[in-house]
Formats: structure tokens, C-alpha cells, sequence
């Protein structure tokens, strides 16, 4: 990026520096004219001032660069105008002209406001320079808002900035990893709050595991739907297999010493298996965990604390006392820990398969005794 | 059947020569001399050939019919007679109530039993979904308990219930019972161990039906009512509950299915099953066979035929 800068930069000094020079030594004069007065360019120029003279932004910036310049809208309210230089030689698009984006600025000044940008000039369906998920998006709620022409309708500048767009991967993107609850709460604010509290933010954003999720890890990025759609990651079906990518991940669960067999406790109960047979009414793990608040039994302020558990049944179960507490609600039948159930379930196992084998060894022997009277054989009773 | 036919054939033969014989003085006074009366005799025998060779088939299945409608009413009236009303209309009742819900709840409740299986997950969707099969196991459940109310209340206050549940008590003799069958079954003994009213196999089975019954009830209702149950019980009750409900339900199904449906429907001398659910009466061949000794017993006249 910066490359591109100091070529065209060189060019400019080359047309400054040249002056009729003829014969052979003209190549070899001039190159070694321009390499020293652009040296003392750059030797004369603060370190500072990098990119200062980019021709890309200059015309422009000499309104815009200007700190604090913005303007009283006929509504009342004051537009910021200020274009921050360094974001915009940082983002992916240093590369672009103020217009590529802006495409209906066509005179300086401009006499109109100029119209929101319209990232999809590039970002179209079969750009191979990406862009895909823009057909995604529109079939998101925030996608269907913008069709819609809402004036609240979040476009890919609202999330992914407007003059700073960077790479993902790159942490000062707004919608690296790590930022983007921040972007989200931008408008989502009682959610963000609820994040970033809970044990999955903290994890993120105070301890910084980059394992842990954040909004995107459930909500999607681009296809983002509401969670009364069947086909949103969050349909109330659909829950248990956002959590379980992590929550039944064992090597995470060895990694960070996450409680393990959630998900299979969970199937084998009565709530896991209605969700299996498509129950909406039914509890699945946000229920009761809390779909953004979501904090380990220890802490106070968690629902699922053996002093908020009664709270947490009663949203579905009327009556729903301390007798919710008493007793593990992930059960797992077939572990020792939980005492008088597993001798239980051996009692049954061990009631079941002699009673079985004692019944069908009595089958067995009858049949054997038919055959040898002949019964089977075709004659009667008595062998005749 | 044969004789029949034949008999009617030489009366109706024996009919027709005395009719040519009688009116013979008739045709004598006309002035018939022998000659011609020998033909009129001879007409008269090929007459009865040629009525014989129209109408035979038609007399012989008249005959046949009706000698046919004989036979089974006799055959019937031989059967009622020879026959022992094994169960009456209230013992008939509670064994229909009872195999109707328990076939209701197997088919709702293995689908939550097994839910990771396909066929599971076909039945769910014949039956509606969760919240249907909800409803449907309900409704085995009332009848299910519905039998065990009507079975208490005939124990008490029928005579036959009475005197059954009695019967139906685990005796020093079902032992015995039982050693003798595996020498039976060895061909160490020569006969089968003479049952009275109700052999040890079926004493097993009203037992494990009572047994089933308390668990699959008292753990149905507490998962029914979990709400009102767990206002009282602390969660690991109904944890208990859950666990012996899905494990008794399988000991059950697996009993009905493997060992009663061998006893009474695949076992050479039943198959493919009988009706005594139905009339609920044996002939004298299955109760000599079957239960000698209560035979021996009515026959003494202790205690009459019930019915």
C-alpha cells in the first residue's frame, strides 16, 4: 500500500528533476538525479508526515482533514465531518480514491449531501475479490431491515466501519473477534451489558481466551435471524447445537476445565428428548442458562445458583420451591456419584436380564421338548 | 351320510313298484293281458331309472345339507356341553382394559425410551408429534390405572375374584412344579406337572403385572403431577421415578412381547392364538391337559361349573 505512495511519490519528484539531459548517460543522470533528491525528500520530510502528500485523499482531506469540521443539519443536528487520515491509510481500502466509495461526490466542493455508500458496487454476489456472504445478508433480519428502507437498518459500514474497514483477522477490526460485542452493543446495549458480565465475556474480553464465543459464535455473522425463525441458529431447536460446538468439544473442555457431559445430560432428560421431537415449549439450555447473562452455579448473580434455581424452574414449573435444588438437574443415570439412582438403574439392569434369561431359557426348553415328542414335526400332541 | 341316500333312494324305489303293483288289478280289469303287464311292470322300473337320473344330484344335496346342518348343530351342542367357563365377563373385561393400554403405552412410550432412534422418530411423526403422544400415553395411562381400580374392587367384592386371588398366591407346589417341568422338559419325567386352576407360568405373570403395576403408577404419576409431586419430594424423587419408569417399562415390554406372546400365541400347540380372551371358556381336552386338577376338582362336584 504504502509501495504504491512512494512510487507515485517518485514520479512527481522525477518531473520536478528533469531537465533536458541528451545522450547515454541521460538514463543513468537521471536516476541518479532523482535518487538524491528524493533522499533529501525524504531526508527534509518529519516521519510524521507519511503519506501526507497522498494525492488519493488530498483534495478532499483539505476540507475533511480538518479536525472538528462538521455542520449543522437543517433538523438540528451537527454532522461530523472529520475524516481521520490514518484510518484511512491503515484500512484494507488505502488503496481507493475518496470517490470509488463516494461515488456521487462528481465535483469539489460538493454542493449535495452525499448518499450513504453503497459497499455492494464492489462487494457483489460474484466478486472473486469476496463478498459472498452480501446475499447472506439480505436474508438476515438486518439485511431485510435495509430492504426495507429502515432508517435504523444497520449497513456494512455499521459494522464493519466505515473509513477503518480492516481484515478480519486484523485486531483493529471492528468485527475481529474480540470487538465485535462492542459493535454489537452499539445498538444492542442491554445485551452487551448482559455479555459482557457473563462467564463467556469475561473469558473473552477480561482473560482474553480466544476460544470463547462471542455474539457471532451463536448469532452468525451475516445470516443473523431472529430466534422465532426455524432456520436461526438460535430457534429454540437449534440451541443446543450452537452450544454444544464448544460445550461438547472435549479438547476444550480439557482445556479450559469446562463441566463436561452437558449436552448428553441434557439429551437424556425429558426436556433434551422433547427437543429431539421438535417441542418448542419445552426448556433448552438458554432457558435456564440465560441466553447473554450466562454465569457458573457459583456465582450469586447466576440463575442457575442453588439460590435462584426455585426462580429459574418457576418460569415454566408453578410451585417450583427448594425441592428444584435437591438433586442434580443434569443427571447422569449411569454415574456412581449420584448414589441410590445408580443402584437403581443396576437393580433394574440386573431384575431385566435374569428375569430374561430365566423366562427364555424356559421358551427354549419347551420348544425342545416339543421337538422331541414330535410336536413340531407336524404331529399331534401325543406324538401319534 | 351315504346310508341315508341310499335308504331314500330304495324307499322312494319301494314307493313307486308298490304304486305300479296297486293300480296292477286297475289295468288287469282293463283287460291287460301278462304281456303287457310285464312291460307296464318294466316301464315302471325304467321310469324310477330315469326319475332317479334326473333328480339324484338335486336329493343328494338336500340330503347332504341337511345331514351337514345336523352334524354341526350336534358338534355345537357336544362342544357347549364338554366346555368350562374358564373366565367370566369381568375377568374377560380387565384383560382386554389391560392389553388395549398397554399396547397404547408401549407404542407412545418407547419413542421417548429410544429418541435417538429412526423408527422413533417415525412414530413420533405418525402420532403428532410430542405433545399428541403426551395426550395419547395419558390416555393408556387412565385405563391402565382404571384396570388396576377395577381389578382391586373385583378382588374384594366378586366371589370369583376371591376365590382367584387366592388361587393366584405363590404356593410350596409351583415349586415343585416348576423341578418337575425341567424333568419334563429333559425327558427325565413321563408327564407335565398336573396345574390346578393356575400353573406357575401364569401365576408369574399376574404377579409381574402387579409388580409392574405399583412401579409404572406410582412413578407415571409422579411424572404426570411433577409439578404438585415436587412441591412435596425433593428433584432426585422424581430422578428415581424417571429412571424406574423407563427400566420397568422395558422389563414389561419385553416379558409381553418374548415370553406371554410365546406362551399364548407362538407356542406350536396356540399358534397363531386362541379366543379364551375373547369367550373365555376351555374345551374338555385343554382343561384335562391343562389344568387336570381343577378338572378332577369340578368334576367331584366341590365346586360346580362357574359361569
Amino acid at each position: 500500500m504504502t509501495g504504491c505512495y512512494r512510487t507515485r511519490k517518485m514520479k512527481t519528484n522525477r518531473r520536478v528533476a528533469a531537465h533536458p539531459v541528451s545522450g547515454k548517460k541521460a538514463g543513468t543522470v537521471l536516476a541518479i538525479s532523482g535518487w538524491i533528491l528524493l533522499s533529501a525528500v525524504m531526508a527534509a520530510l518529519p516521519v510524521k508526515a507519511w503519506g501526507q502528500a497522498s494525492p488519493l485523499y488530498q483534495k478532499c482531506l483539505l476540507c475533511h482533514g480538518r479536525p472538528g469540521f462538521k455542520k449543522l443539519m437543517p433538523d438540528g443536528k451537527v454532522l461530523e465531518l472529520f475524516v481521520n487520515k490514518s484510518e484511512l491509510e491503515h484500512s484494507i481500502h488505502s488503496k481507493l480514491h475518496c470517490t470509488d466509495c463516494h461515488a456521487d461526490v462528481m465535483e469539489i466542493p460538493h454542493l449535495k449531501v452525499p448518499g450513504k455508500v453503497n459497499c455492494y458496487r464492489c462487494h457483489y454476489k460474484d466478486n472473486p475479490n469476496g463478498a459472498k456472504p452480501a446475499n447472506e445478508f439480505f436474508q438476515s433480519v438486518h439485511g431485510k431491515l435495509v430492504t426495507e428502507n429502515d432508517p435504523k437498518a444497520p449497513h456494512c459500514q455499521d459494522c464493519h466501519g466505515g473509513h477503518n474497514v480492516q481484515k478480519v483477522d486484523s485486531p483493529l477490526s471492528t468485527v475481529n473477534h474480540q470487538n465485535v460485542a462492542y459493535t454489537c452493543g452499539k445498538c444492542h446495549k442491554p445485551q452487551y451489558d448482559n455479555y459482557i458480565q457473563s462467564i463467556h465475556g469475561t473469558a473473552l474480553l477480561d482473560r482474553h481466551i480466544k476460544s470463547a464465543p462471542t455474539c457471532t459464535t451463536c448469532h452468525g455473522k451475516h445470516l443473523i435471524l431472529q430466534p422465532d425463525n426455524p432456520e436461526s441458529s438460535i430457534y429454540p431447536l437449534n440451541v443446543i447445537n450452537v452450544c454444544s460446538k464448544c460445550h461438547e468439544n472435549k479438547e476444550l473442555i480439557r482445556k479450559y476445565n469446562i463441566p463436561g457431559g452437558r449436552i448428553s445430560t441434557y439429551k437424556e432428560s425429558y426436556h433434551g428428548v422433547a427437543d429431539e421431537f421438535g417441542s418448542v415449549r419445552v426448556a433448552n439450555c438458554s432457558s435456564c442458562h440465560r441466553a447473554h447473562l450466562i454465569l457458573p452455579e457459583s456465582d450469586p448473580r447466576s440463575s442457575i445458583n442453588k439460590a435462584n434455581l426455585a426462580k429459574t424452574c418457576g418460569k415454566c414449573h408453578q410451585n417450583a420451591n427448594v425441592n428444584f435444588t435437591k438433586g442434580k438437574i443434569h443427571v447422569n443415570y449411569k454415574s456412581k456419584s449420584n448414589g441410590i439412582l445408580y443402584y437403581i438403574g443396576m437393580f433394574f439392569e440386573i431384575l431385566t436380564m435374569s428375569t430374561l434369561t430365566l423366562l427364555f431359557i424356559h421358551i427354549l426348553l419347551d420348544l425342545f421338548r416339543r421337538y422331541r415328542s414330535g410336536e413340531i414335526r407336524g404331529k399331534n400332541k401325543r406324538g401319534e | 351320510m351315504e346310508d341315508k341316500y341310499k335308504t331314500t333312494k330304495e324307499k322312494i324305489a319301494e314307493e313307486l313298484q308298490k304304486y305300479a303293483l296297486d293300480t296292477l288289478p286297475e289295468r288287469e280289469e282293463k283287460g291287460l293281458d301278462e304281456k303287457t303287464q310285464r312291460l307296464v311292470r318294466d316301464e315302471a322300473n325304467e321310469g324310477l331309472d330315469a326319475f332317479f337320473n334326473v333328480k339324484i344330484k338335486n336329493i343328494h344335496k338336500i340330503i347332504k345339507k341337511q345331514h351337514a346342518l345336523k352334524i354341526k348343530l350336534d358338534k355345537k351342542q357336544e362342544w357347549q356341553k364338554d366346555t368350562y367357563q374358564r373366565f367370566n365377563i369381568y375377568f374377560r373385561i380387565q384383560h382386554m382394559m389391560l392389553f388395549s393400554s398397554v399396547i397404547i403405552l408401549i407404542i407412545t412410550g418407547l419413542p421417548i425410551k429410544f429418541p435417538n432412534s429412526p423408527i422413533s422418530k417415525f412414530m413420533m411423526s405418525i402420532m403428532g408429534g410430542i405433545s399428541t403422544q403426551g395426550i395419547l400415553h395419558r390416555i393408556g395411562a387412565v385405563l391402565l390405572i382404571g384396570f388396576y381400580v377395577f381389578h382391586t374392587l373385583y378382588t374384594i367384592f366378586n366371589r370369583d375374584g376371591r376365590r382367584d386371588f387366592v388361587q393366584l398366591l405363590p404356593k410350596p407346589k409351583d415349586i415343585k412344579d416348576i423341578f418337575q417341568m425341567i424333568k419334563y422338559f429333559f425327558g427325565f419325567a413321563k408327564d407335565k406337572p398336573k396345574f390346578d386352576r393356575f400353573s406357575y407360568i401364569e401365576k408369574f405373570d399376574y404377579w409381574a403385572v402387579y409388580w409392574g403395576g405399583i412401579v409404572m403408577v406410582g412413578s407415571g404419576l409422579i411424572m404426570w403431577f411433577h409439578n404438585i409431586a415436587l412441591s412435596y419430594f425433593p428433584k432426585y424423587v422424581y430422578d428415581i421415578a424417571r429412571e424406574a419408569h423407563s427400566d420397568e417399562a422395558l422389563l414389561a415390554t419385553l416379558t409381553i412381547v418374548i415370553w406371554h406372546f410365546y406362551n399364548v400365541h407362538f407356542n406350536p400347540s396356540r399358534f397363531p392364538g386362541s379366543l379364551v380372551w375373547w369367550h373365555g371358556k376351555l374345551t374338555k381336552e385343554q382343561m384335562i391337559d391343562e389344568h387336570p386338577l381343577e378338572y378332577e376338582r369340578i368334576l367331584k362336584g366341590k365346586e360346580g361349573k362357574n359361569d
